[in-house]
């Protein structure tokens, strides 16, 4: 497969650590469609392993606007359903150029293990060193190890180690949309990380068709700051207001007209622009729902931004976690330090003001910016083709333009009706 | 292989050399590229080139080869861009005799860049004063040449009491009356000669424009003025052989209509020549043990692709004798590698015991990999990079010139036609 895939399917099986190598057939996307289609075939292909899939959309890693979507799928410790949570920032592209088309990763390995996954060249990794350390850590050990700060490490922090059914993977320091505790179902199998990185590139089938379809597309893409253009008529609050004084810069996730990230310093000036040998100067902002519910709860953010860091760092759901402890903010930060480490996973993930309950195989990661139905729909077309959902809902684009990408790109033809027939 | 360099390599207008060199009209030449001391890194495009043309016998040498066996066996020898001093000095006379032997004997001669300065007859100072197989001065040098604008680093070498400059890099167009040139070719210049005092009949292409993909370390009119209607190309018969030298890098990848003038003057050399086409035997039993061998290659040249991308964000270049090396040059040679295993992986079984000799392979990509990251951490740290990265170049070119080695051998075992 060559188009828009770039190499095989992988099965990992972590009770042996052995790894497979099976083609990713034209017909995978024929029969069950691309992106997360895909992806589910793959899961009841292997379910007798209660597999991790990890995999991308269609479009995730081109240059179609917002095109950075890819995902992890498989059963929720929370609702014991299947779930999918996203690979966001650049980790989606980074799987996509992996040199994996889908990851199969089956069973549970007896000591833990982390994979890197380079070039469509697969290495099952002693962890044993990793195994304790926070996300961050983590992340900086096997960048150091590897060599590169661009590979991207989606690992799990001492919460999904335990496993605790408030963890999420988190996507290098950032935490993630993990809502479905699949950073559990990580530490359940002694999978620290995940980490990616490919110097490959996409082929399109028909080049020139998609390079001007992309640039068109782009040419209209409507394009933002901050969290609130994402979080319109949700009654979140004015989020970017209440980052203001910290935030340092913004950034999109891959290929993103919406920089929605925001990064923001709380142990130097925000306005300071060169390095100052601060360690840490603070944190990236990755998810509108976690900063809502603290806001919402009435914490200063610089407070709040703390508190998201410890939860990052420790590898736990930052919208559950936020949600519970937005009811009781803190100034202090040893005390929001160990209020993090005294939460106890009992609220749900959702909105303040908005539908709190989990959505089936989606989660709430993404807003709910219009009815279920539409919403429903923004999650599969989303994850089919790997395109960001939010974008999708926030940007009010087209998704005509975005399925003839798909037929240049890979000459699969796709509309909504047929995107919904995939999840029926 | 991906992108631009794929499409490069499909380009139809390898079809014909393909064919004559296959078909047995044209003797198929035994060929030697050099890769010893002073070669940079541009002899790996010789390499794309050949697989482009269906040649396979091609066999990467150093400079002690050249002295002891005075390219006994080869029909051609291809010098590219480098330092031409180390180049010289490591030759000796003893590797000026041989090469200038081997072309009297009917040998062909491709030097570019660094290759043409070594042979022109007016760059006569030690060690390049028993090197003369072709009439001509490199023009772009003097006692004091003007501050550059940009490029600093690759704007000057010492050259006896003055310098050796360079008022563009990048790419040039050349015109000439050659049928293979047509109106006219593009080939980037890195540093080539611009000649003067050639024999007018030798002159193949003349420097024609300048164009925009090309840093100007001169005012733009004050280079044109300086190397328009100037020799770029030179051809010249020295008894039965033929010597041609290039400032440009005909060779380079992505121009294939200048790979074409290359290919064209080669065919031109071996037209007439006797028919033989050598093949080594096959291998005779298939081996287990490549496959796994070839996996360790590709992991580790992966991992060391990646530590080299990071190094090119970094803000660095390395001086070895004359030559200024960048990161970049790192991943060049491990690209080579890279596009090169899928058909190594698709034919492991004809590799012979021990994959051939790609055990050494695996040892050595591993090693630079371990070096490639020591390297990026040295330079994080502020501390000085030289002395590792000369270790990590050297030892890329030498494993690139024995993976290359291997992969031509299995190329010639399984036939001439394209992937």
């Amino acid at each position: 497969m060559d188009v828009m895939y770039y190499g095989d399917t992988l099965i990992v099986d972590l009770p042996t650590g052995k790894t497979e190598q099976v083609e990713f057939s034209p017909e995978m996307l024929t029969e069950n469609g691309p992106g997360l289609a895909a992806g589910i075939a793959l899961y009841r292909d292997h379910e007798d392993g209660d597999p991790l899939v990890f995999g991308s959309g269609l479009l995730t890693g081109t240059t179609a606007p917002a095109s950075s979507l890819g995902f992890v799928l498989g059963k929720s410790p929370l609702s014991g359903e299947l779930a999918v949570s996203p690979l966001s920032l650049f980790s989606g592209a980074e799987m996509k150029l992996s040199g994996f088309s889908m990851v199969v990763i089956k069973g549970d390995s007896p000591k833990p293990v982390y994979l890197w996954l380079h070039d469509g060249v697969a290495d099952v990794l002693d962890a044993a060193e990793l195994w304790g350390l926070d996300t961050w850590g983590t992340t900086d050990a096997v960048r150091s190890e590897m060599g590169e700060q661009l590979v991207q490490v989606v690992s799990i922090g001492p919460a999904g180690e335990s496993p605790s059914k408030l963890s999420a993977y988190s996507i290098n320091y950032w935490g993630s949309g993990d809502t479905a505790a699949l950073g559990a179902r990580m530490g359940g199998k002694k999978l620290k990380a995940v980490a990616l990185r490919g110097l490959g590139m996409l082929d399109a089938e028909e080049p020139q068709d998609f390079y001007e379809g992309a640039k068109g597309l782009l040419s209209e893409a409507p394009a933002w700051k901050g969290f609130n253009k994402a979080c319109e008529g949700i009654d979140a609050g004015d989020i970017d207001g209440w980052l203001k004084p910290l935030v340092h810069r913004y950034r999109s996730c891959f290929a993103c007209p919406a920089a929605c990230n925001t990064f923001v310093k709380y142990n130097e000036g925000p306005s300071v622009m060169e390095s100052t040998g601060v360690e840490e100067p603070g944190m990236l902002v990755t998810g509108a729902a976690s900063a809502a519910w603290l806001l919402s709860g009435g914490w200063k953010a610089e407070p709040a931004c703390r508190a998201m860091e410890s939860m990052a760092r420790a590898g736990i759901d930052l919208i559950r976690g936020a949600r519970e402890l937005a009811g009781s903010p803190l100034d202090d930060a040893s005390e929001t330090e160990e209020a993090v480490g005294g939460l106890s996973g009992g609220e749900e993930a959702g909105w303040p003001g908005g539908d709190s309950s989990p959505k089936g195989l989606f989660g709430p990661w993404v807003p709910p910016l219009a009815d279920e139905d539409e919403w429903l729909l923004a999650n599969r077309i989303g994850y089919v083709i790997g395109i960001c959902p939010t974008y999708l809902l926030a940007s009010g684009m087209e998704t005509s333009g975005l399925f003839g990408l798909c037929s240049s790109a890979a000459g699969v033809e796709l509309d909504p009706s047929m995107v919904a027939g995939m999840f029926s | 292989m991906q992108g631009r360099s794929r499409r490069a390599a499909g380009d139809p207008v390898f079809d014909r050399y393909r064919k004559v060199f296959s078909e047995g009209s044209t003797l198929y030449p035994r060929i030697a590229v050099y890769t010893g001391s002073g070669a940079s890194h541009s002899w790996i495009w010789f390499a794309d080139i050949f697989d482009r043309l269906g040649l396979f016998d091609v066999r990467f040498i150093d400079e002690s080869s050249v002295r002891d066996t005075g390219l006994s066996g080869f029909d051609a020898f291809f010098i590219g861009g480098g330092d031409t001093y180390e180049m010289a000095f490591s030759l000796g006379e003893d590797g000026a005799r041989a090469i200038e032997g081997f072309v009297r004997d009917g040998g062909f001669y491709f030097g570019s860049c660094a290759g043409a300065y070594l042979v022109l007859s007016g760059v006569d100072l030690e060690p390049f004063t028993h090197f003369n197989l072709i009439d001509g001065a490199m023009l772009n040098s003097m006692a004091a040449p003007p501050e550059p604008r940009c490029l600093e680093h690759k704007y000057k070498s010492a050259y006896g009491d003055g310098w050796v400059f360079h008022p563009v890099y990048g790419e040039v167009t050349v015109t000439g009356q050659h049928r293979a040139i047509g109106q006219c070719v593009n080939a980037p210049l890195f540093g080539g000669p611009v000649i003067g005092r050639a024999m007018p009949e030798d002159v193949l292409a003349e420097y024609s424009r300048l164009t925009e993909r090309a840093a100007y370390l001169w005012p733009r009119r004050e280079a044109e003025e300086f190397m328009i209607g100037r020799a770029a190309v030179l051809r010249s018969e020295l008894d039965g052989g033929t010597v041609v030298v290039s400032g440009p890098h005909l060779e380079h990848p992505l121009y294939t209509a200048a790979n074409a003038l290359a290919a064209e003057v080669l065919t031109e050399h071996f037209k007439g020549r006797s028919g033989r086409v050598s093949r080594p035997s096959r291998s005779a039993a298939s081996n287990s043990d490549t496959a796994p061998l070839l996996l360790e290659i590709k992991r580790q040249v992966s991992n060391a692709r990646i530590v080299g991308f990071g190094l090119e964000k970094m803000p660095v270049a390395w001086r070895l004798g004359h030559k200024v090396w960048e990161p970049e040059k790192i991943r060049m040679f491990l690209e080579c590698a890279w596009e090169r295993l899928p058909f190594m992986e698709e034919h492991a079984e004809l590799m012979g015991p021990s994959g051939g000799g790609l055990e050494p392979l695996a040892r050595g990509y591993a090693d630079v990999t371990r070096i490639s990251k020591s390297l990026k951490m040295r330079i994080e740290s502020g501390r000085d990079s030289q002395a590792e990265a000369s270790m990590l170049l050297l030892s890329l070119k030498e494993l690139t010139a024995r993976f290359l080695s291997i992969y031509f051998r299995l190329r010639l075992e399984t036939g001439f036609g394209r992937d």
